[in-house]
């Protein structure tokens, strides 16, 4: 029973992170790509990070391990924002922007030209 | 550049060597001295880095108590909805998109909690917070949407932030 549960987020962490790389190779532009690949980084990791720390808790019964998971969780989970918001605002201020127009733009608006 | 504050210290102290145990996990009375002294010359360079508003916050139990019900209960419903809806645009062909730039009044003024907010955000998928700016006394943020369903200003910020900016604002003030 256990192990099913396991299974189970684990392939939910799965299925999330293969959401996130169709988007990721299907999505139009720069910015698009990275709101898809904010899947793998949210419900991909914490599905797997949440179903390795059952496993480690009550199959392998090692609080160290557990630790250490919970940790990585929180430190994927606050760093990752910090990245995307530098590389989205790094892409759009060395002149990128997607092929077809956004349907509003205020930056542009606030800070071009 | 800021000086170097004594709560400042104390509290980076206690947040590296939490995070020293956490990462040793053993309780030999030699790793734990090793980890004090390693933590306060941490905590003695970093300080003034880590610290910029009072330093005690988190140490009130009302407030740890709202930062532990918003980041595990709230949050995570809310990181949810926007994953399944953004599974939902990936696996039917990345077609339904409808993507722009908005810009968002926000009502934090707590440095910390603006940032907290900004992450909230952008870990939302869907939403990215490009740029905070602040005119006349009231704070804007830049946000790329997915999928702009109001126009900018303050229906597109409750659609965006949702009881974030709420419970972010109880953490906080």
């Amino acid at each position: 029973m256990l192990r099913v549960i396991i299974d189970i987020l684990i392939g939910i962490g799965a299925v999330f992170a293969l959401a996130g790389t169709i988007g990721v190779i299907k999505m139009p532009d720069v910015f698009s790509r990275m709101q898809a690949s904010t899947c793998i980084t949210t419900l991909g990791v914490l599905g797997v990070c949440l179903g390795a720390l059952l496993y480690a808790i009550f199959v392998m019964q090692h609080p160290s391990t557990a630790v250490k998971i919970v940790v990585i969780a929180a430190l994927v989970l606050t760093t990752n924002p910090v990245g995307a918001h530098a590389i989205a605002k790094g892409a759009y201020q060395a002149g990128i922007r997607p092929e077809k127009k956004m349907e509003t733009d205020d930056y542009r608006r606030d800070f071009d030209e | 550049m800021q000086k170097t504050r004594f709560p400042a210290v104390v509290t980076t102290f206690i947040v590296s060597y939490a995070f020293w145990i956490l990462l040793t996990w053993s309780f030999s009375a030699q790793e734990l001295a090793a980890g004090a002294v390693v933590s306060l010359v941490v905590a003695l360079f970093s300080a003034r880095f880590f610290i910029h508003e009072r330093a005690f916050w988190l140490f009130s139990p009302l407030k740890f108590a709202y930062a532990v019900i918003f980041w595990l209960g709230v949050f995570m419903v809310e990181l949810v909805k926007a994953n399944v809806d953004m599974a939902k645009r990936c696996f039917t062909g990345c077609k339904n998109i409808n993507p722009g730039i908005v810009k968002i009044p926000v009502d934090i003024k707590s440095d910390y909690g603006q940032a907290a907010l900004a992450n909230a955000i952008t870990l939302t998928p869907g939403t990215i917070t490009m740029e905070i700016t602040e005119e006349a006394g009231q704070t804007y943020y830049y946000v790329h949407w997915i999928d702009v369903a109001k126009p900018s200003g303050k229906e597109a910020g409750d659609a965006i932030k949702g009881t974030l900016e709420k419970w972010l604002r109880r953490v906080w003030e």
